[in-house]
C-alpha cells in the first residue's frame, strides 16, 4: 500500500492529525486523528510503498512489544488508514 | 484618470483601482465603513478592460452546482488566474489574474455581475494574501453578546443565519456582526472576530471587533442539544469553514498554524438543533457558561 499524495501529518495539542492539503483533496476534506505511535508510523512511510509487515517491523524497532501485538496493531492501523481514505491498497 | 479606494478590514489595508468612470458605476456601499486614508496596502486589485489568458494551466475546477457560485483556478505566468461564474451552470463573467504572492491583481469583468466580481476578487485576494499572517476569512454568521462574538458555522443552506436570527429575536443584548464572511485573527495570544464588507445576502457591514466566545457548528436535528467538540473535531470544523487553498505553497502551513492556535484558545461546540427559539436558548446558555 501507499500513502495518498497530499495528506500531511500535523501535531495538534498532544495528538496528531493527518489532513488532506493537496489539490485533489479540495472537495473531499478528509482528516484523521492519530496517537503518537500511529503518527510515528505515518512519518516513516509517508510518500512510500509499504506493507503491514513493514509497519510491524517499525513498531518492533521503536517500542517494547511482542511480535504478535505489533502484528495486530500494524494490521489495525493499516485497516484504519485504508478506511479513512488516506492510503491506497 | 485612475481612481483609488483604500480600505482597512481587520487591520489589513488594501486598495481597489479603476478608471474614474468605471469606479462610479460600482456599488461599493458595503465598503463605506472600512474606508481609510493611510496604511500600506497588502494587496491592490485593479479593474481593467482586458488581459491575456492564453497559456493558463488548470489547477482546480470547482463542481458545477446550480445555485452555487463557481471559482476555477489556473496557473499562468508564474502566478494565478481565477475564473468566476455567479452560478455553477452560468458562463464565466470575471477573470482575476494575480502574482504568486497575492499582492497585486488585475480584474476583468463582463456583463451585469460587476459587483459580484469585485467582491469575490477582494475576498479571494484578502483570504489568500493573509493566510500566512494569522488571519482566517471564514464562512460563518456572527452574533455578539456581552462583548463576545459567537460564530455559527454550517454548510450553505443549513441555517447559520436562521440561528443568528433566533438569538437576535429571543436573547436580549445581542446584535449581528456579520452574516456570511467574517475575518478571525489570532493576535497577541487572543482570538478576535472582525466585521467585513462581505456579508452574503444580509446587508450587515460593521467595522467592529470582538474577542471570540465560541465556535458553534450547526447541525439540523429533530431536537436541540449541544456538546463540546474534541480538539481534532474542532480543528476539522473550523478548517472546513475557512477560505484558502492548502495546496498553494506556504498557505497550508499558515492556515494550520492559525487554526490550531485558535481551536486550542476558544471552545468549539456541536449544536444539533431545530430552527427555533429553544435552540438559541440552549446554545446561548451553554456557550456563555462561566462568563459571569
Amino acid at each position: 500500500m501507499k500513502t495518498i499524495e497530499g495528506f500531511v501529518l500535523r501535531p495538534l495539542g498532544e495528538e496528531y492529525i493527518v489532513i488532506g492539503e493537496g489539490i485533489a483533496q479540495v472537495d473531499f476534506n478528509r482528516m484523521i486523528s492519530m496517537n503518537s505511535s500511529a503518527a510515528y508510523l505515518w512519518s516513516k512511510v509517508e510518500g512510500k510503498e509499504f506493507t503491514v509487515e513493514d509497519l510491524k517491523d517499525l513498531l518492533l524497532e521503536e517500542y517494547e512489544v511482542d511480535p504478535d501485538t505489533a502484528a495486530a496493531d500494524a494490521a489495525a492501523v493499516a485497516a484504519k488508514w485504508v478506511e479513512a481514505g488516506i492510503v491506497s491498497e | 484618470m485612475v481612481a483609488r479606494r483604500k480600505y482597512c478590514v481587520a487591520g489589513h489595508t488594501f486598495s481597489l483601482l479603476a478608471d474614474e468612470e468605471a469606479m462610479k458605476r460600482l456599488k461599493l456601499d458595503n465598503y463605506a465603513p472600512f474606508v481609510t486614508e493611510d496604511g500600506d496596502d497588502i494587496f491592490i486589485v485593479e479593474l481593467v478592460g482586458s488581459f491575456e489568458t492564453s497559456g493558463r494551466e488548470k489547477l482546480y475546477v470547482s463542481p458545477a452546482e446550480s445555485g452555487e457560485q463557481r471559482i476555477d483556478l489556473y496557473s499562468i505566468d508564474g502566478g494565478y488566474l481565477f475564473e468566476m461564474a455567479p452560478e455553477g451552470n452560468l458562463p464565466v463573467t470575471a477573470w482575476l489574474k494575480c502574482d504568486p504572492s497575492f499582492t497585486s491583481a488585475q480584474l476583468r469583468t463582463v456583463g451585469k455581475f460587476r459587483n459580484f466580481a469585485v467582491n469575490n476578487a477582494m475576498m479571494l485576494m484578502y483570504a489568500f494574501r493573509t493566510a500566512k499572517s494569522g488571519t482566517l476569512e471564514m464562512h460563518a454568521s456572527v452574533t455578539v453578546k456581552d462583548g463576545k462574538g459567537y460564530l455559527f458555522l454550517a454548510r450553505s443552506g443549513t441555517g447559520k443565519s436562521t440561528h443568528s436570527r433566533m438569538w437576535l429575536e429571543n436573547i436580549p443584548g445581542t446584535h449581528l456582526l456579520n452574516d456570511d464572511n467574517p475575518v478571525v485573527r489570532f493576535i497577541n495570544g487572543k482570538t478576535i472576530v472582525y466585521g467585513t464588507p462581505w456579508s452574503g445576502k444580509t446587508p450587515c457591514y460593521r467595522n467592529e471587533e470582538y474577542p471570540v466566545g465560541a465556535f458553534v457548528r450547526i447541525n439540523r436535528a429533530p431536537r436541540n442539544s449541544i456538546s463540546r467538540m474534541s480538539l481534532p473535531e474542532a480543528f476539522a470544523s473550523v478548517s472546513s469553514s475557512s477560505s484558502g487553498l492548502r495546496a498553494i505553497k506556504g498557505m497550508g502551513d499558515g492556515l494550520f498554524d492559525t487554526i490550531s492556535r485558535i481551536v486550542q484558545d476558544v471552545p468549539c461546540y456541536l449544536l444539533d438543533c431545530l430552527p427555533d427559539r429553544e435552540a438559541a436558548l440552549v446554545c446561548c446558555s451553554k456557550v456563555t457558561e462561566g462568563n459571569g
